[in-house]
């Protein structure tokens, strides 16, 4: 069993560290203080090939894998989660293109959004909810050779910027994916969502009202939209998710580590005083723990494997890389006193966004639900 | 046809690590094991000016780096960069080497590469910072050199002129290639690697030389090629003082610069 990371690997880690530490962290806390999208460092990341990891080397992508991508959001959410969340969300429709989509689609869409210039979203949950899609209530009806869209979806992450939205609604009594691009007739973008965290990347609503739609907007077969979407939240979003939380976690231990060491009290640093070693030593073990449970489930979808035959595990690297994000986050505040609370010293707006992971490509229950009902058949 | 472009890289500790390195002062040794090691920063400004070079003129780029090939950070990076190869000097013979040893090393590997236009070397080194490789191995190759590069502009393709920082201002000096320049960080801001980058690095070639491979007599390479050795290793200690000054901000501010004249600081 060899758990060394590959040359490549090792490089793709130092490669991003560099870029999330030069480039991210100086202006980490001004992006999120002005809560605008952030396209300049959404084209840097394609400049350096990071958002087409999953992606052919045919379409624009460099095939890397599931596992450079954990890597990749691994490290930029050390610093700056919202471009970390980027690129859980902004692979989303680039894979369930590549996986599900017409090579037209795929030679249209996927070569831009490697390379930034475009983004992308997709979207599944309405208003009432996105932990039971079949409940929806957005319905595309065939017109010739058109579909005619309307609905309504709700809570979905960077709609505004998105140049390309993928969505699921009714086809009959079966659903089917969409691809609607900006600017298409009856389609609105109608509301961003007030968040607490994540807060440079848009939650937006969006209306579709007798939206026609070409028939070549269709991804995959009509009526398997919903294997396409959860497959595609499931390897993708789940991972992603996994991965920001992940580094979150690693983001808080390192700023609470060199903050405990260098804070004198009573003549020595507090990293000396035991009731701060331990909290510094549960996230030592959790962070190690997530991190295994995250790259090994990357790993083996490299091998091949689908987000079927790892429903658990990646439930499971979700579940845990979240909850330790948070845990993780927490415990930094509370190592930091005051300081913990001042945006300055990042850890508080680090605990915002990771309590944005919670809800995000199925609620922690969700998990838990998958991994429960697995276990118990 | 293009520019035949050899920039000399070192590996060195990553700057971040120096607070864990010891010296053994009975061995004489610095220690320094486990520690992360990078391409010196350096030399990665003498590289990206090698990549706009090539960028230009088109051409060929090969780093050449003298050390063990078990750990190869230094190398790698350089052809994620964009280098088109690596050439690997390692030989028992080549240990312990000063300056001039180092130089010679380069130059018998430079003499076995052949014809080239320009050689980049970083001014100096994080380690050692002597700065003088870059100047030795042009006088071994009987080359014009330029160190302490700020800028290289091209007359053509076989002229340049080139800024140097000077102190108190700068100096630009003309120059006709084959040459060779030790650059400056002023120079430019070196690109990180990209991930087509990284994918490609197991694709180039690395050449691994030994001391017969590139015909360096072992009297010129290594601890009996040098002409300096240390003679002894001293490690200096520092110590964090601490004192409050009492009253106004004045008051504190006169009494601190007093004290910091009484211990000789300022």
């Amino acid at each position: 069993m060899d758990f060394n990371l590959s040359r490549e690997h090792e490089m793709l880690r130092d490669m991003v560290k560099e870029f999330a530490n030069g480039e991210l962290a100086p202006r980490a806390l001004e992006l999120d203080n002005k809560g605008e999208f952030f396209w300049e460092q959404v084209k840097r990341s394609g400049q350096l090939g990071l958002i087409g990891v999953i992606n052919s080397k045919e379409y624009g992508g460099t095939a890397m894998g599931h596992l450079a991508r954990m890597i990749l959001i691994e490290e930029i959410s050390r610093v700056y989660p919202p471009l970390g969340f980027f690129h859980q969300t902004g692979n989303l429709l680039m894979y369930a293109i590549e996986t599900f989509g017409t090579d037209k689609q795929k030679k249209k869409y996927l070569p831009a959004l490697c390379k930034g210039e475009k983004v992308s979203a997709l979207a599944l949950t309405e208003a009432s909810g996105g932990s039971d899609p079949a409940n929806m209530q957005t319905e595309a009806i065939l017109e010739g050779d058109y579909y005619v869209v309307n609905g309504r979806k709700s809570w979905i992450t960077a709609v505004d910027p998105a140049d390309a939205v993928g969505f699921v609604a009714k086809t009959g009594d079966k659903f089917s994916a969409f691809i609607v691009e900006k600017g298409t007739p009856g389609f609105e973008v109608t509301r961003r969502e007030e968040s607490i965290g994540l807060r440079s990347l848009p939650v937006n609503e969006f209306a579709l009202t007798n939206c026609r739609l070409p028939k070549e907007n269709l991804i995959g077969e009509e009526g398997r939209g919903l294997v396409c979407a959860l497959t595609t939240i499931a390897t993708i979003g789940r991972t992603g998710a996994a991965g920001v939380g992940l580094g979150i976690a690693r983001g808080c231990y390192e700023i609470a580590l060199k903050f405990a060491k260098e804070r004198v009290l009573y003549g020595k640093p507090i990293a000396a005083l035991q009731a701060i070693q331990f909290m510094l030593a549960d996230m030592n073990v959790e962070i190690e723990a997530a991190k295994w449970l995250c790259y090994s489930t990357a790993w083996q979808l490299d091998q091949g494997k689908t987000s079927r035959d790892l429903a658990v595990d990646i439930a499971r690297c979700k579940l845990y890389a979240v909850d330790v994000a948070n845990r993780c986050a927490y415990k930094a505040v509370d190592i930091m006193g005051a300081y913990g609370l001042s945006p300055e010293y990042r850890v508080i707006g680090l605990l915002r966004d990771a309590l944005e992971l919670g809800v995000a490509a199925g609620s922690q229950e969700v998990m838990r639900v998958t991994i429960g009902a697995t276990i118990t058949r | 046809m293009g520019l035949e472009i050899f920039v000399c890289i070192k590996q060195v500790p990553h700057p971040d690590h120096f607070s864990e390195i010891h010296v053994d002062v009975g061995k004489g040794r610095v220690i320094g094991e486990g520690i992360p090691v990078i391409m010196n920063p350096l030399d990665r400004h003498a590289l990206e000016e090698g990549l706009r070079v090539k960028e230009r003129f088109s051409g060929r780029i090969t780093v050449i780096r003298m050390g063990r090939p078990r750990v190869q950070k230094a190398v790698e990076e350089a052809l994620a960069m964009g280098a088109d190869r690596a050439v690997l000097l390692y030989d028992t013979a080549f240990a312990r080497p000063d300056t001039l040893a180092t130089a010679f090393t380069l130059f018998y590997a430079i003499r076995k590469l052949g014809k080239f236009d320009l050689i980049y070397c970083g001014n100096e080194t994080v380690d050692s910072g002597t700065a003088q490789v870059g100047p030795m191995l042009a006088e071994l190759l009987d080359i014009p050199q330029v160190s302490s590069v700020q800028e290289v502009s091209f007359v053509d393709e076989k002229s340049l002129e080139v800024r140097r920082a000077w102190e108190h201002g700068h100096m630009k000096v003309r120059l006709k290639l084959p040459a060779l320049l030790s650059v400056t960080r002023d120079i430019n801001t070196p690109r990180l690697p990209t991930v087509q980058g990284i994918m490609e690095v197991p694709q180039k070639e690395v050449i691994i030389w030994n001391a017969k491979d590139i015909g360096a007599p072992l009297e010129n390479v290594g601890l009996k090629g040098s002409s300096i050795y240390a003679a002894g290793i001293h490690e200096y200690k520092t110590d964090r003082r601490r004192e409050m000054m009492q009253g106004s901000t004045e008051e504190k501010a006169q009494r601190a610069v007093a004290r910091l004249k009484e211990l000789g600081a300022i």
